[in-house]
């Protein structure tokens, strides 16, 4: 274990920085957010970041491949490079945990996608364990430790002062052992506090396969206005678009985020569209990650965190979704 | 507000059980003790969950649109700001005066659930109040066909209160003032929801969501985070009831009202004052054409 | 077939390999075929009833049916029905085209094999039933009886005119049977639509797989009436349509229930859907 005055905090990022680009959460204009570090900025361990860190592998707009057309020629010019190499400092371990649903829709079932690849094997993960979750998170009930992240490179804690860190893999140790600010050590874990929300997701996917015509999703509906702002702020949805922009002869094909709540998103050419309505939106979504996402991936697609509940404006709560859904009755 | 919420209660349950109205909207508790979200009830047994306190912030006037094809009547709670709203949708001729039984709630100004957040349950009355009801001047109904309570004393409100940060805004060079929007606009991620929940925002097909043409491009960068931006201020200029759910509801806490209010006031300086959705006849200035409207340009 | 164009597809799954228009078929007022010829042969080599991404890079990709021609060439049908297509109705020959794929499961020619084959195709929906026909045509002795079925708005809108009223006769143990909707002074051939005109048929269920494809509408109708003719829900397969962009399991909008239709479809067997939400 080695131990890090926090005073030396900057320090520690600069020389990160050396090897890899460095994001760390830093508040800018009210929002804490995964920045790339430079001197000078302010990380700010307060309190979870608001947006995930999942643009850092699966960025909001991303520049997939550039084209060059002229007349009847068409040429596909560049395939996006490879990543640089990247730390995430004080990722906590919610979001370490969404890496892993990350992983499994874009590494498995039959396709890699390069384009997260790239970014995931060339990512170092430096977790920053929670001692005092806020009233939203329930990670507690989703099966997440988060004292400590079990899939991070470096595990760190919080001890007042001073930062402990833990490395948890060889690329972990290596990069540790790299790092002169810190010095030789040993802590305690600190105490963390339970999360306050509980709820038991457990089994429940295979009571919602029989729930999918249930008057629960209308009625639930009712009050989502139908913004994307669950979705983005969800660590673990990744849909996307797929789009261009063309400038003159030149042009280059990207990807970017994209939300199952919106109406354009399944209307299909011609105009038909399978999911017409908030109902349709707001069931799939809930059963994407009640339902379909563990019977594809044997995971809940949610860790926890708590950013859809702090900030849906309608107070569309998953909790209270989980525990509703476990408390109505299904005719057989 | 026990003796008003019972008699919301009431004449819910009254309503529904005797088949006046299909629907009723009002707000219910939510998941924390400083969050008081819509709520929907068909059945007059759930009547006895709806509240009102002064955390009934959401304005319910844009769901009236989902139930445009609703055959039947519906009934809504509304405060002045929802009342300013429904008088823009019967304006834009969204919805069927006919069809709606609007139940007014004189409102004392809802409180900041932020500033809640930090606080105890037993504190509310030390909190201070929301943002946009420290300076409105419409706190009650305004079209109503009951009243729950007795109107609200409206307070005195000082116009250089109400656009306190558009002068502060002026006051910037224009350098500076791009730097602060570019900075704000660069948060956004685009969710949406400032368009979602405006009562302004009416279009059956909004234009952002065409992808031919594609006048919005999906990237979200600077140019067109600003370009929906901009876009949708000028949209909703002269439409704009000053509800603040906009600012309330975006994620990424984009001063959105400051910018409502800058064209409100210019709109003023041009055409005269001039109050959406406070009267159904008063028509929008951007909407109406009078000969005396300033014509600089011609 | 191109080594280097299908290793840079399996390394780069969402950047396509380009090609050349060679030849466009004016099928009908809305539909045309487009060879495709890649330089140093075809990227890929589809199942039949797999599907393939084509774009214009310039204006969008979308997801179609795809079939081999030869060695070189890969052949689309597409339908007017938004801005990729109408963009590449607009194309002439010698237009150079993106491709991406083959994605999805495909028709199960292995469970086939041995079987009576009915094929009923709908308006564009014969696209991917074809693809399968001449796969039983190239593969004559492992399949039985075919049965070809196919109906259309008007004569106007018959596609692959070519096969249906001179090739597939030719092919032994096969019957291509031909209606329209509404006739003109010229159409001689029956008219009905689909769902009468099988049931008059009466096609035989024994040792018989059914692959129908059309419009929502039509497959809906045509249903009862194979279940009327003692057909089961495993005997018959469809393929469906949804919104797609990745085309490989990712982006998330194909999904039906736990499944994506991109990846695990577009081909489904009436059995597996009847297991799946209703919402497509």
């Amino acid at each position: 274990m080695k131990i890090l005055d926090k005073s030396k905090l900057k320090d520690l990022l600069n020389s990160l920085s050396g090897e890899a680009q460095v994001f760390a959460p830093v508040n800018e204009d009210d929002v804490i957010k995964f920045q790339p570090w430079t001197d000078g900025k302010e990380v700010d361990l307060s309190s979870n970041a608001l947006l995930p860190p999942k643009d850092l592998l699966f960025p909001q707009t991303e520049t997939m491949y550039r084209y060059t057309t002229k007349g009847m020629k068409a040429e596909v010019a560049e395939v996006a490079a490879g990543s640089e190499k990247q730390v995430i400092f004080a990722i906590r371990p919610c979001d370490v945990r969404s890496f892993l649903m990350m992983d499994d829709v874009f590494l498995t079932k039959g396709y890699e996608d390069d384009y997260y690849k790239n970014k995931r094997d060339n990512t170092i993960l430096i977790s920053l364990g929670c001692k005092d979750p806020e009233p939203t998170c329930f990670c507690d009930s989703m099966g997440i430790d988060k004292s400590e992240s079990e899939h991070a490179d470096i595990v760190m804690f919080d001890l007042g002062e001073q930062l402990a860190l833990d490395a948890k893999t060889d690329a972990g140790k290596a990069l540790l052992d790299s790092l002169s600010e810190l010095e030789d050590g040993s802590a305690d874990k600190p105490d963390t506090a339970e999360c306050i929300i509980k709820v038991e997701p457990q089994g429940l996917a295979e009571k919602l396969a029989k729930m999918f015509e249930h008057p629960y999703w209308e009625e639930l509906s009712r009050k989502c206005i139908g913004c994307g702002a669950c979705t983005y702020l969800c660590p673990t949805c990744h849909c996307f678009d797929i789009r261009r922009k063309n400038v003159g002869e030149e042009g280059f094909q990207f990807r970017c985020w994209d939300s199952c709540m919106f109406s354009e998103y399944t209307r299909m050419a011609g105009g038909h569209n399978p999911r017409p309505s908030k109902k349709e939106r707001v069931r799939n979504r809930f059963l994407h990650k009640l339902q379909y996402f563990p019977e594809r991936y044997d995971k809940v697609a949610c860790v926890g965190c708590g950013r859809c509940l702090a900030k849906c404006p309608v107070n569309m709560d998953i909790t209270r979704i989980i525990k509703e859904l476990g408390e109505v009755a299904v005719n057989e | 507000m026990m003796d008003i919420v019972q008699k919301m209660r009431n004449k819910a349950k009254e309503l529904l059980e005797q088949e006046e109205v299909k629907l009723v909207i009002g707000w219910e508790k939510g998941t924390f003790w400083y969050q008081s979200p819509p709520m929907f009830i068909t059945n007059p047994d759930d009547a006895d969950r709806l509240v009102w306190d002064q955390f009934c912030i959401n304005n319910l006037s844009k769901y009236l649109l989902d139930y445009k094809h609703l055959d039947g009547k519906i009934a809504l709670f509304v405060k002045g700001c929802d009342a300013r709203g429904i008088n823009r949708l019967l304006q834009d001729q969204q919805i069927n005066r006919d069809k709606l039984v609007i139940l007014g709630v004189p409102c004392p100004g809802m409180k900041d659930a932020e500033a809640a957040k930090k606080a105890k349950e037993n504190q509310v009355d030390q909190l201070p109040l929301a943002e946009r009801c420290a300076d409105c001047t419409t706190p009650n109904p305004m079209v109503f066909d009951e009243l729950m309570a007795d109107e609200v004393v409206v307070a005195e409100i000082d116009e250089t209160k109400r656009f306190e940060s558009v002068l502060q805004l002026e006051e910037k060079a224009s350098d500076e003032k791009y730097d602060f929007w570019k900075s704000q606009y660069d948060k956004c991620i685009r969710c949406f929801a400032c368009r979602n929940v405006c009562p302004a925002c009416n279009c059956r097909e909004c234009c952002f969501d065409l992808a031919e043409p594609e006048w919005l491009g999906k990237r979200v960068v600077t140019s067109e985070n600003q370009f929906f931006a901009l876009t949708r201020a000028m949209h909703v200029a002269g439409r704009c009831i000053e509800c603040g759910e906009c600012e309330r509801v975006c994620p990424m806490d984009i001063p959105i009202m400051s910018l409502n209010k800058k064209i409100i006031k210019d709109i003023n300086n041009l055409f005269g004052d001039y109050d959406a959705g406070m009267d159904l006849e008063d028509k929008p200035p951007l909407g109406k054409y009078d000969e005396n409207d300033p014509e600089e340009f011609m | 077939m191109s080594e280097p164009a299908k290793k840079q597809l399996e390394e780069h799954p969402l950047v396509p390999v380009t090609g050349i228009v060679t030849k466009i078929i004016d099928e009908t007022p809305d539909v045309k075929t487009f060879h495709i010829k890649f330089e140093n042969g075809r990227p890929f080599t589809p199942m039949p009833g797999q599907v393939a991404m084509l774009s214009l890079l310039s204006i969008g990709e979308a997801m179609f049916s795809v079939r081999i021609v030869d060695e070189d060439h890969l052949e689309f049908s597409l339908k007017k029905t938004g801005i990729v297509t109408d963009a590449l109705h607009e194309i002439e020959e010698g237009q150079e085209v993106g491709v991406r794929g083959p994605y999805g499961n495909g028709f199960p020619v292995d469970l086939c094999k041995g079987k009576d084959m009915l094929f009923i195709g709908m308006g564009i929906g014969l696209a991917p039933v074809r693809t399968m026909i001449y796969h039983c045509i190239n593969n004559r002795e492992d399949y039985g009886k075919m049965q070809i079925v196919y109906g259309a708005r008007s004569p106007q809108d018959l596609v692959f005119k070519e096969d249906l009223l001179e090739n597939w006769h030719e092919v032994p143990n096969c019957s291509v049977d031909v209606t329209v909707d509404r006739g003109d002074d010229e159409w001689t051939g029956s008219v009905d639509f689909v769902p009468p005109f099988v049931e008059k048929l009466a096609p035989k269920p024994e040792n018989t797989i059914a692959i129908i494809c059309g419009p929502p509408i039509g497959i809906k109708f045509t249903l009862p009436v194979m279940e009327k003719l003692g057909f089961t829900n495993d005997q018959i397969i469809t393929t469906l349509e949804m919104r797609m962009k990745c085309g490989i399991g990712k982006c998330g909008r194909c999904n039906i229930g736990s499944c994506y239709v991109c990846l695990d479809g577009p081909v489904f067997s009436l059995e597996q859907l009847k297991t799946m939400p209703n919402e497509y």
